[in-house]
């Protein structure tokens, strides 16, 4: 994993949300959402679907205004519909969708148009890199080849934030190998921030050094990919075995004769249980533990007041 | 901006251009024996002469009944036509984006959505506007002749002349963006566009149209031949005047009509309306389009 951060620690971050929150009619799509990103995180979004990825993403992007709090993207507060937040940030959604009858040329014709800071050079180079000729249309190229040409534009647009959701979903194995390849090297090369939604925890393992656990609307967890599992434990005994004195239970499994547990841990934790083994937690293990964790509330936990929210990096004891 | 509506529309400029230079070369072939057939039978000395008179009342029935019907009546058929050509460019203009997800492509690029709809409303009404005024002076040239015996009301002159073939191509036109914003679909705005569009031409045709001003009345002697419509020998003795009612008295015969110099106050009054609804459905779209949740 790269460190959490690599640009300078005085600058705002790339991403800053205060108590975010998006109505739909009567229910909340998004609540209560507060976080901070720091500049050059690649940062992965978890959620199973409906769980307020895109409309997260979409207020980070300007296609939305929320109905509470509010979303600073570098510093300046995100407002929808205004070209200074469209402008620094570049987005490809879901299914990276593009005109089927403009050619490759068109649709950069298009990004030229539309986007004052274009780079026309950047999005033909990367063309030619992948061997997709220019005149061809959209319609006639495969999926992984329109992905290429949707993150091209959206490099080019030469915005400093990268939002991309579910780039991958609709890829097959190799595709999303090339895709997240290419993904990774721009943001390496432009010192890029990027949010990454998936489903697909395993996707994101190997890609991001942050990450944001959505579910039923609210976030979960949120914070350095190292820090969150050094601040957690997997603790294993006989199922029989209370959890009542565990402190920081995030969920528990229970499987015949074992029970699992995973576990938050405090700075200055104390000795855990006698009948209960630590043990480290992987990334994907605890990504669940929270999407779960939330369906079935802790004791002395209501979901409503207290959400186990994971907190800002700093704060987290290694 | 302009480019890429440009590059997004050419098609169907391209065919709408197709269409006109099709219309304009069958009406011109249609139009050639009609026009010959005009100046052999000397109407228009007779027009000018009395055509009221036996043997004009004669030879300008002859020609209506041999170019009247099949070559202008028939183009009440047409009248669905603006309709048509407003829908099938409208819907699509936001219906398609929608539909396909591109709007989320098109919508997180620097240019504003509200920026981009009102740069496409301008360009596309502009073109649509050229269409219908070259529509317009196509069914006008090739009606010249006919113009000459029944005046302007009939329904076959009126929604083809003036003003009101562009302003009602506009309102469909504007109704099936907006249908298309809310519905979501190409077709099923196409379709939601077209019944309302359709409904008020059929109202404006058929009701309100003869109402647009207090029709005159006129007292005729009694022995006058009962005629109802705008006909080459109007009841009322001028040309193209539009016959709404008569009653026959044992004095007299009591005539309510439009008189055929009201033509273009009724066009402003028809585009008018149709111009209004146009623009009520276009603002409604910028506005549904700035407040949607994305």
């Amino acid at each position: 994993m790269t460190p959490a951060t690599r640009a300078a620690p005085t600058q705002a971050p790339a991403l800053r949300t205060h108590q975010l929150g998006k109505r739909y009619g009567r229910t909340w799509g998004l609540r209560d959402c507060t976080l901070a990103v720091p500049a050059g995180a690649v940062v992965g979004l978890v959620g199973p679907n409906g769980a307020g990825k895109s409309t997260l993403l979409q207020l980070v992007i300007g296609l939305l205004d929320p109905t509470e709090g509010h979303v600073q993207v570098f510093g300046q507060t995100s407002r929808a519909h205004r070209a200074v937040t469209l402008g620094r940030v570049s987005y490809v959604a879901q299914d990276h969708p593009l005109y089927r009858d403009f050619s490759v040329a068109d649709m950069f014709h298009l990004g030229r148009a539309m986007n004052p800071a274009w780079d026309q050079r950047l999005a033909d180079q990367r063309m030619a890199s992948l061997g997709i000729p220019l005149k061809r249309k959209v319609k006639a190229l495969s999926g992984g080849q329109q992905a290429q040409v949707a993150l091209a534009m959206a490099l080019a647009k030469r915005a400093p934030l990268l939002v991309l959701d579910e780039p991958v979903a609709s890829l097959d194995p190799v595709a999303r190998l090339e895709f997240m390849g290419g993904l990774m090297a721009a943001v390496a090369d432009r010192e890029l921030t990027a949010i990454i939604s998936s489903h697909v925890v395993t996707e994101l393992e190997r890609v991001c050094d942050w990450v944001i656990v959505l579910s039923g609307g609210a976030v979960r967890a949120a914070g350095p990919v190292d820090d969150l599992i050094a601040a957690h434990r997997l603790l294993t005994g006989p199922r029989t075995a209370p959890h009542d004195g565990v402190p920081g239970v995030i969920h528990r499994a229970d499987s015949h004769r074992h029970s699992t547990l995973v576990v938050r841990i405090g700075p200055g934790d104390p000795a855990m249980h006698p009948a209960w083994q630590a043990q480290p937690v992987g990334f994907e293990q605890l990504v669940l533990a929270y999407l779960q964790g939330h369906s079935a509330p802790l004791p002395g936990q209501d979901p409503h007041v207290e959400r186990p929210v994971v907190p800002v990096p700093g704060t987290v004891a290694r | 901006m302009t480019w890429v509506t440009w590059r997004q529309h050419r098609g169907q400029a391209a065919v709408s251009l197709a269409v006109l230079a099709g219309l304009a070369v069958t009406l011109l072939l249609v139009s050639a024996p009609m026009r010959q057939a005009f100046s052999q039978d000397g109407i228009a000395r007779c027009l000018a002469a009395d055509p009221q008179a036996g043997s004009c009342q004669n030879t300008i029935g002859t020609f209506l009944s041999t170019w009247g019907f099949t070559y202008n009546q028939a183009l009440v058929a047409l009248l669905i036509i603006p309709g048509l050509i407003g829908v099938i460019i409208g819907a699509p203009l936001l219906g398609r984006e929608l539909e396909q997800g591109t709007w989320r492509m098109a919508w997180s690029q620097t240019v504003p959505r509200t920026r981009w709809l009102i740069t496409k409303l301008a360009l596309v009404t502009a073109g649509l506007v050229a269409l219908g005024v070259g529509m317009t002076l196509v069914f006008t040239w090739y009606r010249t002749p006919m113009d000459q015996l029944t005046g302007h009301f009939t329904y076959a002159a009126f929604d083809f002349e003036g003003l009101s073939l562009t302003a009602s191509l506009l309102c469909a036109f504007a109704f099936a963006v907006l249908a298309g914003l809310i519905a979501r679909r190409t077709i099923a705005a196409m379709v939601a566009a077209f019944i309302p569009w359709l409904a008020i031409r059929g109202l404006a045709d058929f009701v309100l149209r003869q109402r647009y001003q207090p029709p005159l009345t006129e007292h005729l002697p009694a022995s006058t031949h009962v005629l109802f419509g705008p006909n080459t020998t109007s009841m009322t003795g001028h040309l193209g005047d539009w016959v709404l009612s008569a009653t026959q008295t044992p004095a007299y015969v009591s005539v309510t009509y439009q008189p055929a110099s009201r033509f273009w106050d009724f066009q402003l009054i028809e585009a008018g309306m149709y111009l209004t609804l146009a623009t009520a459905a276009l603002a409604t779209a910028v506005w549904l389009l700035r407040r949607r949740a994305a």
